[in-house]
């Protein structure tokens, strides 16, 4: 004879209806994030990024603290006296002062490390499936090749965010507390759509680039390699044919300076009060920032046509 | 859709990788069961199952899932994959890749985890799925393949060498279950290099050799099929040298050996035929009118290795 718990515990199957690929992108970027979470380098490269960011944090709260002082004084660092002059001129060319380049000048620095955990999140997401061919596993799965790669897109602008607007973002409600809030808060709001604007550009180019260039090369050395040939040798180029050829459009060479103005573009600010100059028009950098985007879109569309298994 | 829509279906594919034709003119419809896919290295077998899979799409032709194009997402909830590599997440445990695998097919945190508890069960690796993956063997990392296939409960189910590597209780483990699979109702595609393995599993074959396919059906009707092939058929008699003289003097016959090295050491006769249909029937008449007592007639060439072999042109190893 049945028990009664028989009736009450049986397992009733599930009635529900898959959801749709969109909803697996984002159980992909999941599984991604966890998966980059894991390797302890990135953790340091994290700890970094941290350094930058409370490096702007506290630098921020030191000036507004000194700001009462008169220039002559000085105060104690490491038992040292400092003149407040000398501590506001080492902190200038930072900006520390809640305008659009503070943020700016943040993401600027911190683009440093976030080309490095690209780098390393690019062949750990994407390269390795390629390399090692688990490819076919998540493509044998109800989505489409384009769920794949929104998937890992999403993951490596989950990093971009957190490095970039996420702390820019605390960086904006910090300079609004050490003023006049209110006035801050209202004034300045703009500053807050212009950090999300920044990075949201930030997401679009450099996940497409991270994901395009882990799809060419595959292995983190050589993906090492490109990035910094991409960040650190075409600025350099870019720098050199700049002053050379006395023509400012030669920085167009430089992304990161591209994405910088294209940030700066999305934050108001005056195109004369960006530093080098001179710099090439608000439009050109975004001209040259979606002629990256279209290319990677371009090369990425023709590789995941097929998974070829004769080269 | 309906049902009568053929399960997979690929109508006059064609696949060209640069110049390489990998698969030519291939017309193939499965309804159910188990088909063994068989054919040497190169012959186009991983270019077809990844194309019934949506992985690559056809040059010329087109693949179908129940009607709807191999290429399409949507055709992808009506398959399961086991490919033949076996590269994962080395650092996550095989419970969190088949979880992850149920999540990518849409289904909720909690059907996630009855669907990869239910199906780890069924492979046999509940109690070993949380050890890392780069700690398993390959027979393990078989099983959890598998499982991840069987994750969204595919009518469909394409299997990549699934019995390479695999101990022979868990090969009589799996087969068991592939077997329980097609009662199901479920159609299975394997591909497989283990032709004894796979004549255990089923009688129903696709031959493909140089991109094409040779031949399609139960091993015996492609048997039928080469009719101009000459057959070995085993005769146990009393008097197998006589028997041997009234055979020679069939047309159809060609050789007889009265002392054959037989594999289970019996005595008897082995005769080359040409037409093995015509041959039985004039054997049929001879046995009639000698009133000869037969204890054993076994064409000795119907295995899947010797039907390769022929079709093939080699030894039928592929």
């Amino acid at each position: 004879m049945a028990a009664q718990t028989d009736t009450l515990l049986r397992y009733r199957p599930w009635r529900g209806t898959p959801r749709g690929p969109l909803y697996a992108s984002t159980a992909l970027a999941r599984a991604s994030l966890k998966l980059l979470f894991r390797q302890r380098l990135m953790w340091g490269l994290f700890a970094l990024a941290l350094l930058v960011f409370f490096g702007f944090f506290f630098c921020q709260y030191l000036l507004v603290l000194i700001s009462n002082l008169l220039d002559t004084e000085s105060v104690r660092f490491a038992s040292l006296p400092v003149t407040v002059r000398s501590i506001k001129r080492f902190f200038a060319p930072l900006e520390l002062d809640g305008t659009a380049h503070t943020f700016g000048n943040f993401i600027w620095y911190q683009g440093y490390v976030l080309v490095i955990v690209l780098a390393l999140a690019g062949s750990v997401l994407v390269g390795n499936d390629f390399a090692h061919g688990s490819l076919p596993f998540y493509l044998s799965k109800p989505i489409g090749r384009w769920h794949y790669l929104l998937g890992k897109c999403l993951a490596i602008g989950v990093v971009i965010n957190l490095l970039t607007t996420a702390p820019a973002m605390i960086l904006w409600v910090e300079a609004g507390v050490l003023s006049d809030w209110q006035s801050y808060y209202l004034d300045h709001f703009t500053l807050l759509l212009g950090i999300i604007g920044y990075g949201a550009t930030l997401t679009v180019v450099l996940s497409l680039l991270t994901v395009a260039t882990a799809v060419l090369v595959r292995r983190t050395v050589p993906m090492a390699m490109i990035w910094m040939g991409l960040f650190v040798l075409l600025p350099m180029l870019s720098r050199w044919l700049v002053e050379t050829f006395k023509d400012e459009r030669w920085r167009l060479f430089d992304l990161w300076n591209n994405l910088y103005l294209c940030g700066l573009f999305c934050l108001n600010a005056d195109p004369a009060t960006i530093r080098p100059q001179p710099q090439p028009a608000y439009w050109e950098a975004w001209l040259a920032t979606a002629a990256v985007v279209a290319a990677c879109v371009l090369y990425l569309r023709k590789r995941i046509q097929a998974v070829e298994i004769v080269q | 859709m309906s049902t009568e829509t053929p399960l997979l279906l690929f109508e006059q594919v064609s696949k060209w990788y640069g110049s390489v034709l990998a698969l030519n003119q291939v017309t193939l419809e499965l309804t159910g069961g188990i088909t063994g896919l068989v054919g040497a290295n190169g012959a186009g077998k991983s270019t077809l199952l990844r194309m019934a899979n949506g992985q690559l799409k056809p040059t010329l032709g087109q693949v179908s899932v129940r009607g709807t194009d191999a290429w399409d997402w949507k055709a992808r909830r009506l398959v399961g994959y086991c490919p033949d590599i076996d590269a994962f997440y080395e650092d996550m445990s095989g419970r969190r890749f088949v979880w992850v695998m149920a999540r990518l097919c849409g289904y909720t945190r909690a059907e996630s985890k009855r669907r990869t508890e239910a199906v780890l069960e069924r492979v046999g690796m509940s109690e070993r799925a949380d050890r890392k993956l780069r700690g398993y063997s390959k027979g393990m990392r078989q099983r959890i393949k598998l499982a991840q296939a069987l994750v969204h409960d595919p009518e469909l189910l394409i299997l990549d060498e699934p019995l390479s590597g695999i101990d022979p209780i868990g090969r009589q483990e799996l087969l068991e279950l592939f077997q329980a699979l097609a009662a199901q109702g479920k159609c299975l595609l394997i591909s497989s290099h283990e032709l004894e393995s796979l004549e255990k599993l089923t009688n129903h074959v696709v031959i493909m050799a140089r991109g094409r396919i040779v031949a399609v059906g139960t091993l015996q009707q492609i048997r039928e099929m080469l009719d101009d092939r000459p057959v070995s058929v085993r005769i146990d008699v009393d008097r197998p040298r006589e028997v041997a003289r009234l055979l020679l003097a069939l047309s159809e016959v060609i050789a007889v050996d009265v002392a054959p090295k037989l594999a289970d050491g019996g005595e008897g006769i082995v005769v080359k035929a040409r037409n093995p249909k015509r041959f039985f029937e004039l054997f049929g008449r001879l046995v009639v009118e000698h009133q000869l007592e037969v204890r054993r007639l076994e064409p000795l060439d119907e295995s899947a290795h010797a039907i390769l072999g022929y079709l093939l042109g080699g030894s039928g190893k592929t």
